[in-house]
């Protein structure tokens, strides 16, 4: 039977606008909140623009009337004066160090072990796993004071061995959460390279961790931006201002009672996350955009 | 004649199977025995103590535990954690999951949208205390200048009224979505796009798909959020501390862990604070196992 | 494939294993010969942190048998607290007054009576309550660094809009309220526009307000007084603020309230009158608001109570050495020389506060930028100035007495039943303190 080439034409024009509409739809939706998320670093951004006088007022003024770009200079040069050198760099290095060192510790260690949950049998395995979850729900003050004492005994503190050895053994979050992704993956392949005579381990060098990119890279991300940002183990941890971190350094534009000075703390506050900003935004693809299994998927 | 003897061949194997699950899971097991046993058994201890961390802990019995049953504050920040927990785990579940489904969709600009959204958890604490006075503040406030906006007549005083403050928390959470949002897209990465394709080809609308194919698909990662969401809420502590560490107005916002916080360091009295995170972790851990038996029904793991 | 991936995975562990080699570095102290360095921690930023600062390179280059190695770090108690127990604490710690009891009752610090001796450092050199705040059970645990004490701070350009006149400040707590009454005034639909005095403005000092009644806290013994009959008539004097002026309008108004480090804090910018504020006020008014025209004058007393005159809540930073510290002797004397006249003086005028001995230069007072500061150094000799009991719980009874304070002004108990609850938990809290110090052997 002949088919009427315009009703055809038709159809797909009406799946067209349909498929336009939706589209508008979205980004309707997708900009109303957006603009409820942009909100915070919007007024972050805004405050670190203005001068001092402005930065607390009632109603809140959004765009300042002169935008004062130098102060990321003068934040970035603040503690000249108290401190002699500018800290900014150095605990930019430092931070940044403890980044590398635990991300690719806890990347490294979190694989292993969530194939040994995920994948392998062992007895008392599920009971070492409860215990991963069950470490998680201990409150952390609790355990800050003996952890502590062991980091001291161990001749530790002042160094940044506590901030980073631990990652590389392994973390409950991070265990349960490629725990469950590898869950998600089908056996079939590792069967099929099992029978090929492949050990546990090219197993899982060449089947599982490839297919478990995207949640690997979600534990690098997050690992990066909790060590980026942490400020609790540093504070107790390290002794000398040369090796202090960026969020310890924040700390210095507070003043208890000389006034804090806002548009300064914003701009460095900016600063700071910057580099976070930027690393997500290009590597997102690699955990969002993931890598389709073309054998199994399609 | 040397007889072929199976069971030997079968348990070498299981043996070598059982070393090189161990050695794959050696990290977690050495990390555990060095860095998280003395932690834990030492606290439990010092929870029959009364210790001032500075000096030596002195064995008291349950003393701490009667005497938290006694303490009108323990209870006041079990009830005040407990409901703002009731709010904030359904609110969070359904705002992370529906973001993450938007943000899934083929939309030109995503990587500029799904940054958008991850932006707010990247906010250090120190920032991240004014914003939020700035957005909840009652007179001038960003989310009352909206509401006036939209005809809501007296919005309420989010950070002075007692009653609104934890409500304020809850929605305050929506910005820490992005950790949660992330894990859910890289799981919806992971669904089959075989599936999809079948169920367009039966016919079912974007609602069928996402109720038949999407959510089971992602049920193991929908299970992780909701554990970690239950986690997380019953300690809920750098949020609120960060707003009024001692919970003001009223101890509206005062919440178990900075209560236990506060005794810890503050009080000197880290024997009652150890108690105290003990009673959570079997409150925790109760919640938890009857999340994880009441989900064994429903969650489907792929790989299995 | 393969090549790429190895090196990609050998570049990798180049990293890591270099990342771990100079981080190594970074922390591995290099001693320098010649003085003993001590560690001091404080926990001061900004213009502040710079005062101290030039008191420790003065000390440092007028000797070099000592360097003092300073660092300024936020959460400072935490961080002495727990590098104490682990058994590394710095040799001089700067703590907040207040807590004196506490750390000595936990033995964190060290007494200091025997090196006061040896150089010469007596109470007659102080002003009786700053040496007070460190002296506990017979020993001197702690010395000032910068005191602190609070006057009633009022914005004479509001009095002479209401009609009353800005050299003639109220004396009296009546007085004061009825000042106030005539300056507070509300909006058509009873917002309020300006008020005359807010208790819980700034709120800082929430839990003194009994003693401005004549009411204490503690009898110095085992008996917990938080229900005292001055105390409640005190917390019935702020909830008449309440009554007076309606819960929900004053909370508005509060929230309208910019932040206090900001040209709009309320003082500052004119939303209210009259508050009980700090020797550090004038610093935020020279920033924010210059063109300010203010007075500072002793608190107010209850009419009835001429006898509480002069009450002022005082307050003071200190310098201990924590127990465990490995240069005890060459920190003291560092300590020795930021209390002498040249060091403290350096030290409270780069803070802008008055200082805690009874020597005081002409110097010091002729170029100080804080035109009350005389005011504020005589308040600290009253015999009304107000310090927190010196028990061991009190971070934890003060907590308790603003979560009163809260209560009452939201109305939502009476002062007297605020109190008793007050009383009835802290009495428990003290008694348990007490039985537990006897648990060690360390009775009272």
């Amino acid at each position: 039977m002949a088919v009427d080439s315009a009703t055809v034409r038709e159809k797909h024009q009406r799946a067209w606008l349909a498929g336009q509409g939706r589209a508008f739809v979205l980004h309707l939706v997708l900009i109303a909140c957006s603009i409820v998320f942009l909100v915070p670093l919007l007024w972050m951004l805004s405050t670190s623009l203005k001068t001092l006088d402005l930065t607390m007022k009632q109603p809140p003024v959004w765009i300042p009337p002169h935008l004062e770009w130098h102060n990321y200079k003068d934040a970035f040069l603040y503690e000249s004066q108290s401190l002699g050198y500018i800290p900014f760099l150095i605990y930019g290095r430092n931070t940044l160090l403890l980044c590398i060192l635990t991300v690719s510790g806890t990347v490294v260690s979190n694989a292993l072990v969530a194939y040994a949950f995920a994948r392998l049998r062992w007895p008392g395995r599920d009971i070492a796993f409860a215990v991963v979850l069950a470490t998680m729900m201990v409150p952390f003050p609790v355990l800050m004071v003996p952890l502590y004492t062991l980091f001291r005994a161990f001749g530790w503190t002042g160094t940044f061995r506590p901030l980073w050895v631990p990652a590389w053994f392994g973390s409950a979050f991070f265990i349960f959460l490629l725990r469950q992704f590898f869950r998600t993956l089908p056996t079939e392949l590792s069967e099929a390279a099992r029978i090929d005579g492949c050990s546990e381990w090219g197993i899982f060098r060449q089947v599982v961790l490839p297919l478990a990119k995207p949640a690997l890279a979600v534990v690098a991300l997050f690992t990066f931006m909790g060590t980026w940002n942490d400020f609790l183990g540093p504070l107790i941890y390290l002794l000398n201002q040369d090796t202090f971190t960026l969020s310890l350094g924040l700390q210095f534009y507070q003043s208890q009672n000389g006034g804090t000075d806002w548009n300064l703390l914003m701009a460095a506050s900016t600063m700071v996350i910057a580099p976070m900003v930027i690393l997500f935004f290009f590597t997102q693809k690699q955990f969002i955009q993931g890598i389709a299994i073309t054998g199994l998927k399609g | 004649m040397i007889l072929y003897r199976p069971e030997k061949r079968r348990t070498n194997m299981r043996r070598r199977e059982i070393i090189t699950a161990l050695l794959f899971a050696s990290p977690w097991i050495i990390g555990f025995l060095v860095f998280m046993l003395y932690p834990l058994l030492a606290s439990v201890y010092y929870s029959f103590c009364d210790y001032s961390v500075l000096r030596a802990p002195a064995w008291i019995g349950l003393d701490n535990y009667t005497d938290l049953w006694h303490d009108e504050v323990f209870w006041t920040t079990l009830t005040n954690t407990f409901w703002y927990a009731l709010m904030a785990i359904p609110f969070g579940f359904l705002v992370t999951l529906s973001l993450a489904l938007l943000l899934n969709t083929k939309v030109r600009g995503m990587a500029l949208y799904r940054t958008i959204f991850f932006l707010p958890s990247l906010l250090p604490g120190v920032a991240l205390a004014v914003v939020w006075m700035w957005v909840f503040n009652g007179d001038h406030g960003v989310l009352n200048e909206v509401l006036r906006a939209l005809h809501v007549p007296n919005p309420p005083n989010w950070l002075g009224d007692p009653h609104y403050s934890k409500p304020m928390l809850a929605l305050l959470g929506i910005w820490s979505a992005g950790n949660a949002v992330v894990i859910y897209l890289a799981g919806l990465q992971d669904v089959p796009q075989p599936l999809y394709e079948a169920a367009d080809l039966d016919g079912a609308g974007w609602i069928a798909k996402t109720w038949h194919v999407t959510l089971p698909m992602l049920s193991p990662v929908i299970l992780f959020n909701l554990i970690m969401g239950i986690i997380g809420t019953l300690q809920v502590f750098t949020a609120p501390y960060v707003i009024s560490p001692s919970g003001s107005p009223a101890r509206s916002i005062y919440f178990y862990t900075m209560y236990l916080y506060d005794n810890a360091f503050i009080y000197h009295k880290m024997g009652y604070a150890c108690a105290m995170g003990w009673i959570l972790f079997v409150i925790i851990l109760i919640l938890t196992m009857a999340a994880l038996k009441i989900s064994e029904r429903h969650v489907y793991y792929g790989g299995s | 494939m393969r090549l790429r991936d190895l090196i990609f995975t050998w570049l990798l562990i180049l990293i890591v294993v270099g990342a771990i080699w100079y981080s190594e570095d970074i922390t591995t102290p290099h001693p320098e010969p010649g003085p003993v360095h001590i560690a001091y921690w404080e926990k001061w930023t900004g213009f502040e942190a710079d005062a101290m600062r030039d008191v420790v390179n003065y000390y440092n280059r007028s000797q070099n048998r000592i360097h003092v190695d300073l660092l300024m770090v936020s959460g400072i108690e935490n961080k002495t607290l727990m590098a104490t127990a682990g058994g590394n604490p710095p040799d001089v710690a700067g703590l907040y007054g207040p807590n004196v009891a506490q750390y000595a009752d936990d033995h964190a610090i060290q007494p200091l009576d025997a090196y006061c001796r040896q150089y010469g450092i007596s109470a007659d050199q102080y002003i009786p309550a700053y040496w007070n705040m460190g002296f506990y059970h017979g020993h001197v645990y702690a010395l000032p660094t910068t005191p602190a004490t609070t006057a009633l701070h009022y914005d004479k350009t509001m009095f002479q809009q209401a009609g009353l006149d800005p050299n003639n400040p109220p004396k009296t707590i009546e007085e004061m309220d009825s000042d106030a009454a005539r300056i507070t005034t509300t909006d058509a639909q009873g917002h309020i526009l300006k008020s005359g005095f807010m208790p819980s403005e700034p709120g800082w000092w929430n839990w003194a307000w009994g003693y401005f009644f004549g009411g204490k806290l503690w009898d110095g013994k085992d008996k917990i007084t938080a229900n005292d009959p001055n105390n409640v008539r005190a917390f019935s004097w702020v909830q008449s603020y309440a009554k007076k002026y309606g819960v929900t309008e004053l909370q508005t108004f509060h929230s309208g309230f910019g932040n206090f480090s900001s040209p709009q804090n309320a003082f500052l910018s004119g939303k209210v009158a009259m508050e009980l504020q700090g020797v550090w006020m004038s610093n935020f008014i020279n920033k924010f608001a210059p063109g300010l025209k203010w007075g500072a004058v002793p608190f107010p007393y209850p009419a009835d109570r001429p006898d509480l005159a002069d009450s002022s809540v005082l307050d003071e930073d200190i310098l201990v050495i924590p127990r465990g510290a490995k240069h005890p002797k060459e920190a003291f004397d560092f300590i020795a020389f930021v209390e002498s006249q040249k060091g403290m003086e350096m030290l409270c005028m780069g803070q802008r506060k008055h200082t805690p001995l009874r020597k005081v230069s002409a110097w010091f007072w002729a170029h100080h930028p804080n035109p009350y500061i005389k005011l504020f150094a005589d308040l600290a000799w009253s015999k009304n100035a107000i310090t927190p009991p010196k028990i061991g719980i009190w971070p934890e009874y003060g907590a308790e007495l603003s979560n009163a304070f809260d209560e009452i002004s939201l109305m939502q108990k009476t002062p007297r039943q605020a109190l008793d609850e007050v009383q009835a938990r802290m009495q428990g809290k003290w008694d348990e303190y007490l039985r537990h110090l006897r648990l060690r052997g360390e009775a009272r």
